[in-house]
């Protein structure tokens, strides 16, 4: 019998190794560190060697106090530009820079505007040092493919509000987006934050609910689509999706309605990306402060 | 910052067995790809969960576990196609070629209820304690030791079932 266990014990043994394994574990264990990263917002100016990822949460809130100190112009459009003011580029074979850095123009509050812009120059100028870095570590060890492409979008522009997105794109085999948000009252001159639309903490509640059973409407009606929600399959408790953040990204669309905003992994598997979810203004309404910003 | 320390403990424990790990994989599906995608997840699902891990001793029997459970869910999500490698495929094709003996074991251990199948393999061929394998399969030790030795009676039954082809 034991001569027998032995005989399988050695079969066993000699299944051959991939040479692949190497270097799948490798890759494995350091993207799956760096989405670690991800998750955990204290470890996101740390992400490593090839790290894909970079997330911007540094939001400038500005309070309600100094917006009520504005005096508002009512009836006067504000003209808001977005430039580019500066373009870092790197074209290589295996490396890819493409780093547009927005400028804000013709703000009337002029402290916003710097504030903005400054913040802007910065997280762009760090980006790129840390894509240079990182260049620089890949040539040491060997060679590899790396790419950024950092720019931005305005989502909305009219009257009373102006919305930019700002999306970070890092690929190293595999790629991660990163999104961020500012929202500008053109009005009152003001960047809006999520807490200065409600009158208190309650929306926080509302809104993660409203998104949790939009998750699971959308999963019941497309198969193909899956959210890290309670009542998913093969979801980890540790991984559902329980409670927007206080802060959580957002902006307010044409329509005026607020749509919250994921990061990539934050609520579903990679291949969804990063996702948005339109929330109907009238399950919000009782916690609104008012309907000035969204209708 | 203990996070911090686990994710390294972890790290470690991964790389020093991932042949180990990458074998056991194997064991479950029977063809590289398979096995390097379980290796994969598991390695993913383990870093993204480490808060779970309890006792940073047990790392290792944590980390089994994952991957077992993982190739088992593979297993039953691809439960209508039945994976083969050229080897199975040629051992299946009528050919001139002899057949092996070692086949014919390795089939045995194939051929055992799947819950039999992982106890010897943690047991005989991963050198796992008991307790490690009742930790790796989610039992309890008694569980595991009634399992060892039924499967042990299956295997030994199916063996002399068999006309021994082995001469040596």
């Amino acid at each position: 019998m034991n001569n027998k266990l032995e005989q399988l014990r050695k079969e066993y043994d000699e299944v051959p190794i991939p040479e692949e394994l190497d270097m799948i574990v490798s890759r494995s264990i350091n993207q799956s560190l760096k989405a670690r990263r991800n998750k955990d917002p204290k470890y996101k100016w740390f992400a490593g060697v090839g790290a894909a990822a970079l997330i911007f949460l540094i939001t400038i809130n500005a309070s309600t106090t100094v917006a009520n100190a504005l005096s508002s112009i009512p009836g006067v459009d504000k003209i808001i530009k977005v430039l580019t003011l500066k373009e870092y580029v790197v074209d290589e074979s295996n490396y890819n820079a493409n780093i547009k850095v927005p400028s804000i123009a013709h703000l009337d509050n002029k402290e916003l505007e710097s504030g903005l812009n400054e913040k802007y120059m910065k997280e762009n100028k760090a980006l790129f040092d840390k894509f240079q870095a990182e260049i620089k570590e890949l040539k040491k060890n060997g060679d590899g493919h790396l790419g950024v492409d950092a720019g931005y979008e305005v989502k909305t522009d009219n009257d009373s509000i102006f919305s930019m997105e700002r999306y970070v794109v890092e690929s190293a085999g595999s790629s991660s987006e990163e999104l961020q948000f500012d929202t500008i009252d053109k009005k009152n001159q003001i960047l809006i934050t999520l807490p200065m639309l409600f009158k208190d903490n309650h929306y926080i509640k509302v809104i993660s609910e409203h998104i949790q059973q939009q998750m699971r409407e959308q999963m019941k009606a497309d198969p193909d689509k899956i959210y890290w929600v309670s009542g998913a399959v093969d979801v980890l408790p540790t991984d559902e999706f329980k409670s927007i953040t206080k802060n959580q990204s957002f902006y307010i669309n044409n329509e005026g309605k607020l749509v919250i905003v994921f990061n990539k992994y934050d609520v579903a598997p990679g291949y969804m990306g990063s996702v948005e979810f339109v929330i109907p203004t009238d399950v919000i309404s009782g916690d609104l402060v008012s309907h000035r910003y969204i209708q | 910052m203990l996070n911090r320390n686990t994710e390294k403990l972890l790290t470690r424990c991964i790389t020093e067995h991932k042949e180990n790990v990458y074998r056991l994989a194997f064991s479950y599906v029977k063809n590289k790809e398979d096995a390097l995608d379980i290796v994969q997840e598991s390695i993913y699902k383990a870093m993204m969960n480490i808060e779970l891990l309890k006792n940073p001793d047990a790392v290792k029997s944590w980390f089994f576990r994952i991957v077992v459970n993982t190739a088992l869910d593979f297993l039953r999500r691809n439960k209508k196609v039945h994976a083969m490698d050229h080897e199975m495929i040629e051992t299946y094709t009528p050919g001139a070629e002899d057949v092996y003996t070692d086949i014919d074991l390795k089939r045995t251990l194939d051929d055992l209820p799947e819950k039999y199948r992982g106890v010897i393999i943690l047991r005989y061929f991963e050198d796992l304690k008991i307790d490690e394998v009742a930790a790796v399969l989610g039992e309890n030790v008694n569980t595991i030791k009634t399992r060892l030795y039924q499967a042990l009676q299956l295997l030994r039954v199916k063996m002399n079932d068999e006309p021994s082809k082995e001469i040596k």
